[in-house]
């Protein structure tokens, strides 16, 4: 017997509104079909009626966990754009704060991935754990999401001697914890039951469906944006990719643990070899006609702004295309022939950022129309509904 | 990669090449020649996927840019369509993974993309009216919001 | 005679009967949560009472007052009495089990197979108010609670037949008794007390066995469309039956009450407590299994242990 069951737009295995559509065999799914748009917001029309320096802050609120890799993608393509050179110490500094923002996402991953499984033990222990890493985003630049730290031509904020000092405390606890993360992860029997052999994605698959960062990683393809196009100090910086071979949602795992220990390595060889100097440079109002594209692996993997200039101070068309969109064939890939009890955990695997994936089109039509309504319309047009639905 | 290389793989003039800074590259093609560029572009070395396709509005045309991404650099292949009648061949066959990516821009530009099975609405909402492609220029969002009889 | 039956009524309604055993639930629930928080770094129920103890009570009048929606394709007769039926069957074996001395204020030869046959039918019910709900998810739920009724009900019922072998009587109070005056059954049969205790962990449908009501792949599963004042009953009906649990293991593996009847129930509930921390660790300690895994580690590895405890008390004839 076959079934259809929706998942999503609201369930509490997702913390961001889309839709699946399982059908369903004995608790084995055989189709599904991805339905986005539940919380367009139309960044990408409104960014037309934009300056550019307006738009940094729009940027950010793309996405709330991945913010500053947007900021920077997008800071990164006027920049090229502008053909403004920003300062080396500015670079440094863009690379540490991505780097946090690497950190503080792959732990919330890790508590999400547990929640799903339904061990909220590691869930709290993880999410504590983020909070260490959000404090000192919070010291550096004064705000636990959304830092405001990247703008056109540097950062806005410096990093201090004393904020050093607290970091490399923190950064030590945090490595000691990623330790202990991995000894979990590949020793507790319970894990391990539900992750080993689930969402299969081989590396052709993975290939041909174009997925990009852990998901890639994790099949075995070393594609990062980082090393493949260094940008901000990635260039000055060794650092290795990390990739795992077993391409299901334990390597999944295991690639981003591996990754924080990696970008906490990358923070401290910044935090030494920062130079001094200013921090940022003042960047012009009207931006030359052209085109750039810009290119930054965000902690899901690869970010893609594209930015057309008219000459004037605003924007002619500014694409972006966040990781998520790019891993969500991927994912119906791997979702196929999988139980229905591994469903949450082989979605949380890619690390779905809806809000990114789907800030194009315009203003939705119902959400737009309801907007402009008083309260009172509002509940006489829920009560007329469910009456003609229901006939109460 | 360099110009010299791309030119002799995809056998086009070089005008047609533009080389925006290193690692950056800019190919005008014709829209027939769209498939074979492609696949082409992808038996070179260093291959590693399509990053995503761009759709801009530039007057009475539309241009559809594929990125595509290598190891050493990003080439955008362009390609431009007419508004009256988009239609273009699709690459779902090539390259599985832009399957999303040809339905992101059917919805937002009206583009048909020849051979794509499935380009049922993937972003807007249902029951969204036809021939309202909200990224065209031309439908400013006051001409959307009439449109679907809504106020600012 | 009249003081007799007054002293009756206040076994029945005060101690240690419907008062005392609706505090012990709703405090079991407290402690349960305490423990779990403890163990996920967290600080648990903080504000009603002190240190949070009134807060499974708050929450239970809070449901109360809530609104109660029957859905419109409900089947509604039985969707309606499910949780009252489940708050009955889950008090009515409490009272066979001994709390002061070694007398349970319900006792007879045979209780044990009663409190089994209730056990299993609290699963059944439990699927047919997920069925009875018509709901995409608590369909799906009531048919893993289904399924995990074929996985664990048989080990459960073998390892509890261990003691009663053990002390030659199907009577509860004359296990415990038994008990008394020997050995306390957790140390001649061992693994048939890992056994049960593995097994009313999926009786409980507590993690890692939460598989008919996994919240994060459908939606809390059978108990979906519950609300309201039916979602209050069955959350008490849940209580219950972790105190069942915990109170069965005091019984048949850990030698119920003993001493006079002012010191027993000290001595029982410092048992039972033992117990719940026991349980609620086991909670902290996993991940959630799939109704597959469960199912075959059920029958291949609790139900053979539990048949070979069986073999040995046969055997050694303790």
């Amino acid at each position: 017997m076959t079934f259809e069951i929706p998942f999503g737009p609201q369930h509490p295995a997702l913390e961001e509104p889309i839709n699946f559509m399982f059908e369903i065999e004995e608790e084995r799914v055989v189709n599904v079909k991805p339905r986005l748009g539940y919380v367009h917001r139309g960044i990408e029309k409104i960014a037309e009626n934009r300056n550019y320096q307006q738009l940094v802050y729009l940027s950010e609120r793309i996405c709330g966990i991945c913010s500053f890799a947007h900021a920077s993608c997008y800071s990164q393509v006027v920049e090229e754009l502008l053909d403004l050179k920003i300062p080396e110490r500015a670079k440094f500094i863009r690379t540490i704060v991505a780097e946090m923002e690497r950190i503080q996402n792959h732990y919330l991953w890790l508590g999400l991935t547990a929640k799903e499984m339904g061990f909220e033990t590691l869930f709290m222990y993880a999410w504590r754990d983020r909070e260490t890493i959000i404090e000192m985003l919070d010291m550096i630049s004064g705000k636990r999401v959304n830092y405001g730290m990247s703008t056109i031509g540097g950062v806005r904020r410096d990093i201090t001697e004393p904020m050093i000092k607290r970091m490399e405390e923190s950064l030590n606890h945090l490595e000691a914890r990623a330790e202990y993360y991995t000894k979990v992860c590949t020793k507790d029997p319970s894990i391990l039951k539900r992750t080993v052999g689930i969402g299969i994605l081989r590396p052709r698959e993975a290939r041909a469906l174009c997925a990009v960062g852990p998901t890639a990683r994790a099949s075995g393809i070393p594609r990062d944006v980082r090393a493949d196009e260094p940008y901000a100090a990635y260039g000055e910086i060794p650092f290795k990719v990390v990739t795992y071979r077993g391409c299901d949602v334990a390597s999944r795992m295991y690639v981003r643990i591996d990754e924080i220990k990696e970008s906490i390595k990358i923070i401290r060889y910044a935090l030494k070899n920062m130079p001094e100097g200013p921090i940022r440079v003042k960047a012009p109002m009207r931006v030359p006609e052209g085109e750039a594209i810009s290119r930054v692996e965000a902690p899901r993997g690869e970010n893609l702004h594209f930015l057309k200039s008219n000459g004037t101070d605003k924007p002619e068309r500014w694409k972006i295309r966040a990781p998520t969109l790019a891993n969500l064939l991927s994912l119906c890939r791997m979702l196929m022939g999988v139980n229905l009890a591994d469903i949450p955990v082989v979605i949380a695997g890619i690390d779905p950022c809806i809000a990114c994936a789907e800030r194009i089109a315009l203003i939705d039509a119902k959400t737009k129309r309801l907007k402009v309504w008083e309260g009172k319309d509002l509940w006489r047009y829920a009560n007329e509904w469910y009456r003609k639905r229901y006939g109460l | 990669m360099r110009r010299s290389e791309i030119r002799k793989q995809l056998r086009i003039r070089a005008r047609n090449i533009i080389v925006q800074r290193d690692r950056r590259f800019f190919v005008n093609i014709e829209k027939k020649d769209l498939k074979r560029a492609i696949r082409r572009l992808m038996q070179m070395k260093n291959y590693t996927h399509l990053s995503t396709i761009t759709a801009l509005d530039v007057g009475s045309m539309i241009e559809v840019i594929y990125h595509v991404a290598f190891t050493d650099a990003l080439v955008s292949v362009k390609v431009q369509t007419s508004k009256d009648e988009p239609i273009i061949p699709s690459i779902v066959d090539l390259i599985p993974g832009v399957a999303l990516y040809e339905r992101e821009i059917h919805d937002l530009f009206g583009v048909e993309f020849e051979g794509n099975p499935d380009l049922s609405p993937l972003l807007l909402p249902d029951g969204w009216p036809e021939g309202v492609y909200p990224l065209r220029k031309w439908w400013s969002v006051d001409r959307v919001l009439s449109k679907l009889g809504g106020k600012r | 005679m009249v003081s007799e039956e007054i002293w009756a009524l206040i076994q029945i309604f005060l101690f240690p009967g419907f008062f005392f055993l609706f505090f012990l639930a709703f405090f079991t629930e407290w402690v349960d949560r305490k423990i779990v928080a403890k163990f996920q770094n967290r600080y648990g129920p903080l504000h009603v009472g002190p240190k949070g103890v009134l807060q499974p009570i708050a929450d239970f009048i809070k449901l109360l007052s809530k609104e109660d929606i029957t859905p419109r394709m409900a089947d509604k007769v039985p969707f309606n009495l499910m949780p009252v039926l489940l708050l009955s069957l889950a008090i009515t074996p409490l009272f066979c089990i001994p709390i002061v001395g070694s007398n349970a204020l319900v006792s007879f030869e045979g209780d044990l197979i009663v409190i089994m046959f209730i056990m299993s039918l609290i699963a059944v019910l439990v699927f047919i108010g997920g069925w009875a709900s018509t709901n995409r998810f608590s369909t799906i739920g009531s048919i893993r609670a289904g399924l995990q009724l074929f996985a664990y009900e048989i080990p459960m019922n073998l390892a509890m037949i261990g003691p009663a072998i053990a002390a030659g009587s199907l009577s509860i109070s004359k296990i415990v008794d038994w008990q008394i005056h020997g050995f306390w059954n957790l140390f001649i049969q061992p693994v048939g007390f890992a056994v049960l205790t593995i097994s009313l962990m999926a009786h409980l449908q507590r993690v890692p066995f939460d598989i008919p009501e996994a919240e994060s792949e459908i939606v809390s599963g059978w108990i979906v469309e519950f609300s309201g004042k039916k979602l209050a009953l069955i959350r008490l009906a849940k209580d219950f039956e972790f105190v069942l649990a915990s109170a069965l293991i005091v019984s048949l593996f850990l030698g119920g009450p003993y001493g006079p009847w002012y010191i027993s129930p000290i001595i029982y509930l410092a048992k039972f407590f033992i117990c719940v921390f026991i349980l609620s660790n086991l909670r902290a300690a996993f991940a959630r299994y799939r109704i597959d895994h469960l199912l075959a580690g059920a029958w291949k590895y609790l139900t053979p242990l539990a048949l070979l405890q069986i073999f040995l008390i046969k055997v050694l004839g303790v």
